[in-house]
């Protein structure tokens, strides 16, 4: 594409980009990227816990969605799009590294019952000194101590908004257990944040 | 129903998973539940603290050198592409020629070795005449006919 003939990306929506890196335009999609490129990021981040990883597979999620542009529809946003193929490849990754080690006595509890009723009311208060950036590094941190299992539901139907059969679906598990590791997960991260917060009005 | 039953059907409540019919039957016993009641407001609490407090996280890397990587990812890729489909193009060049080389060695060696295993058909007759007798042999693939008299 000759130099004169290149559109002004940055003031483009979504949508018309979509449509330009179609089309062929690199300079297009590394606006695409440049836009969603944290969101995408932090997505590998939470579901990986570290950099390398996090990197390694958002770069090659970005890969992907340029090679598979023309089967992007616009059925949903172009983010969760992309969103949903750095999500996939995590899957993978993680099903390639099977993590179990820590994951035997969570998953012990699951399969033997015993589900308690009793979970914490966890509220963010913002008049007690909780700010927001504040309150979403516990949640990271809380998540960081979830299993893999556990985490990976928290993220797909919390963040990812997923119904459970398509939870099911994405991580190969019956919705039954879909609906176990959900609650376990849930009340795991409702304790750990309870703590955080004890922690802190100490 | 038993209490794990019990409890997911109150997260599947929460998280609007329910069928219709269900919906009311939790909604029943809710308003006579206290404790049930609790916990449908620790996971409402919870979910809505989570979704409204996502981690986020910032690519440690600048614009340029974040893009570098992926378009050499990229042209690698595009790069293997090719090679693949060079590659099945020469291998279907390559098969225009080999499959009817192939069919045709096929069939010699089908013919050869029918040749090499058939058995010559033999055909005795016999005929008594009045002071001799008479033979015939013919072998239809080799095209040969032998008579004896005698």
């Amino acid at each position: 594409m000759a130099g004169s003939l290149k559109p002004d990306v940055a003031a483009e929506t979504d949508e018309a980009l979509v449509s330009l890196a179609k089309g062929g335009s690199t300079d297009a999609f590394e606006e695409l990227v440049h836009r969603h490129r944290d969101k995408i990021y932090a997505r590998a981040m939470i579901m990986m816990r570290n950099e390398v990883d996090a990197m390694d597979l958002s770069q090659e999620a970005w890969v992907k969605a340029w090679q598979r542009i023309h089967q992007f529809q616009g059925e949903s946003s172009f983010a969760t799009w992309a969103t949903r193929i750095v999500i996939n490849l995590c899957l993978d990754q993680i099903r390639r590294q099977k993590r179990t080690r820590a994951e035997s006595i969570e998953q012990m509890e699951e399969e033997t019952g015993g589900v308690e009723r009793h979970m914490p009311v966890v509220e963010a208060n913002p008049t007690e000194g909780l700010e927001t950036e504040d309150v979403r590094k516990r949640i990271d941190e809380a998540l960081g101590k979830l299993s893999e299992a556990h985490r990976t539901v928290i993220v797909l139907h919390e963040f990812e908004g997923l119904e459970y059969k398509e939870v099911a679906k994405r991580v190969g598990i019956s919705i039954g257990t879909v609906m176990s590791r959900l609650f376990y997960a849930r009340r795991r991260l409702a304790s750990l944040l309870q703590n955080l917060r004890r922690e802190r009005s100490e | 129903m038993n209490e794990k039953e019990w409890t997911l059907d109150l997260q599947a409540y929460v998280d609007g998973e329910l069928e219709p019919s269900r919906r009311a039957d939790v909604e029943r016993v809710l308003a006579g539940d206290a404790e049930a009641r609790e916990l449908v407001a620790a996971l409402r609490s919870l979910g809505d603290l989570v979704r409204a407090h996502e981690p986020v996280a910032r690519v440690p890397e600048t614009r340029e050198f974040y893009w570098s990587q992926i378009q050499r990812r990229i042209d690698q890729e595009a790069l293997r592409d090719a090679r693949r489909a060079d590659g099945a193009t020469r291998a279907a060049g390559w098969l225009r020629w080999l499959v009817p080389a192939l069919g045709v060695a096929a069939v010699v060696v089908v013919v050869s070795l029918n040749r090499r295993g058939s058995t010559p058909v033999v055909e005795v007759a016999s005929a008594s005449l009045d002071d001799a007798v008479g033979m015939t042999f013919r072998s239809d693939t080799d095209g040969v006919t032998v008579h004896w008299l005698r």
